[in-house]
């Protein structure tokens, strides 16, 4: 006893060492385009976030029920006002945006790549000296 | 003691997490179970469906075997998608118990010199050469693997393997990570019950986490437990202390050990051999017998053999073989026991193989009850096999 027990003061400690990020042997993929393995991997990181957020955000509202501040109830029930839902209506939009930024870039014809006449277009643009 | 049933019991080097590192290693044990019982399943469906009739067009025949389903399987979509996830999952495992070992290490490295202050029994040998086919590539994906030393007296693969081990079978080996420890020498007490052995010896220990049930099992015995590994070794000594049990640590190559011939009744390995080489084993076989006394046994668990199996099941047990870095592991599934053990100089014909019951019955409702890859602990038994020494 007395090692580990003061948990609180334990899960702020930092340590210099830094361990191996990676396991040695080649990874295999499994789509014809790796690519698709990445960004599901990127998607499972993702999920992984979302779902720790989620827990925290449980446990913030368990101890502010916990201590009485509020009941769960509360939180279940709330009605939020016009404005509430207004700036929530902007947060989103934001967010969505943030998310789908790729497809509007898309939608604004600026997804080309690097050999589209368009682009070779604004290259040459900018690299004439005459 | 009254030990909570639903998560890993927090001895004193345990690394701790703090509220997203739990939550993130949560997510992981329930992303396995997820694919486990909704994914995985499905995929023989998809082979029975899809995959086999195609096959069948193509060359007038089912598939004949594992590797034939492999080779079919691989073009499958749903396949892709499952081992594409369980692949991320086995990194996503690694770094979120990583995360909390790197930023504790220190302490937890005086934690463990704490732990072992009093009662330490533990010899290292850091001459020791590490074998190969540890060194080749990172075991089960580890990064580092169980030998790698990041620091001095460093114990941060033996935290990363006791937390990693507890998420990679999803809770369900228990809160001390022993159901295959407990489970194989319940079979032995209950096969045997007039067997009383003096020595015992657990190969390739890594955290002892398979080892202290032997302790309990029989406690007049002197219980031994090697592993090449030097951060497991420091790690697992300083846990058996925090839990109380007495086991003499050794790091040793089981291919070749100090101790004197017939020095022990009972030598045992939990999912030791698949992690080695078909010379390994060989030579692990042979140090067997030279160690055992007269009247002794040994005992070796891994999953089940594919020989029982359908080309399906086998496929589906074999993933770990491509796809894990666990490149022994279809070779330990298909072992000739009778000549292998001829070899080591047993006698063939008391080569014995059993199913123990999972140990662990509160995880019941958890378990998939089949065996598939990247569903360690789901099966509900254990398979294992041994030879007794005339």
């Amino acid at each position: 006893m007395g090692m580990l027990e003061t948990i609180g003061s334990y899960t702020k400690l930092t340590s210099q060492v830094k361990l191996q990020k990676h396991a040695k042997g080649s990874r295999p993929y499994y789509f014809d385009e790796p690519a698709v393995d990445r960004l599901l991997a990127m998607i499972l990181a993702l999920a992984s976030e979302v779902s720790v957020s989620r827990d925290r955000q449980d446990t913030l509202e368990r101890l502010i029920s916990d201590k009485g501040l509020l009941s769960q109830n509360e939180i279940e029930d709330f009605q939020p006002t016009k404005e509430i839902l207004a700036e929530r209506d902007a947060r989103r939009e934001h967010y969505l945006g943030q998310i789908l930024r790729i497809v509007d870039i898309d939608a604004a014809d600026m997804g080309r790549n690097d050999v589209s006449p368009a682009w070779e277009k604004v290259i040459n643009s900018v690299t004439e000296t005459n | 003691m009254n030990i909570a049933q639903h998560e890993q019991y927090r001895h004193s080097v345990l690394p701790r997490t703090n509220q997203d590192e739990g939550s993130r290693q949560e997510f992981v044990k329930s992303l396995k179970l997820f694919l486990a019982t909704n994914i995985s399943p499905r995929n023989r469906q998809v082979y029975e469906q899809l995959a086999k009739p195609e096959f069948e067009r193509k060359h007038g025949r089912p598939p004949k075997d594992r590797h034939e389903v492999r080779k079919t399987m691989n073009d499958q979509s749903h396949y892709r998608f499952w081992s594409s996830m369980l692949r991320t999952s086995q990194e996503m495992m690694w770094a979120s118990c990583q995360t909390p070992v790197e930023r504790q290490l220190d302490q937890l490295i005086e934690q463990s010199k704490q732990a072992t202050s009093e009662k330490s029994n533990l010899r290292l040998n850091p001459s020791l050469e590490i074998p190969k086919y540890h060194t080749a590539v990172d075991i089960h994906c580890q990064p580092g693997a169980y030998h790698t030393e990041f620091t001095d007296d460093d114990v941060a693969a033996g935290a990363l393997y006791d937390s990693g081990v507890y998420l990679y079978a999803m809770g369900r080996m228990g809160p001390f990570n022993e159901d295959m420890g407990a489970s194989q020498v319940a079979y032995i007490k209950e096969q045997y019950p007039d067997f009383a052995p003096k020595r015992i010896l657990d190969l390739g220990c890594a955290v002892g986490h398979s080892t202290l049930p032997y302790v309990d099992a029989f406690p007049d015995a002197e219980v031994h437990a090697i592993d090449v590994a030097a951060p497991m070794l420091r790690y697992a000594n300083a846990r058996a202390c925090s839990l109380g049990r007495a086991v003499s640590f050794s790091q040793q190559n089981a291919e070749s050990m100090d101790f004197e011939d017939g020095s022990f009744d009972l030598i045992v390995s939990h999912i030791l051999l698949h992690e080695t080489s078909a010379k390994a084993l060989k030579n692990i076989l042979a140090e067997c017998y030279r160690l055992l006394a007269p009247g002794g046994v040994m005992v070796h668990s891994e999953t089940p053999p594919y020989k029982d199996m359908d080309e399906y099941d086998a496929f589906i047990l074999d993933w770990d073989t491509y796809n894990n870095n666990e490149p022994f592991w279809g070779y330990t599934h298909e072992l000739d026991l009778p000549k292998i053990v001829k070899q080591a100089g047993f006698d063939p014909s008391d080569v014995f193989e059993g199913m123990a019951t999972s140990a662990f019955e509160a995880a019941q409702h958890k378990r998939t009850n089949i065996f598939q890859g990247g569903d360690f602990g789901g099966g509900g038994v254990w398979y294992l096999w041994g030879c007794w020494k005339r």
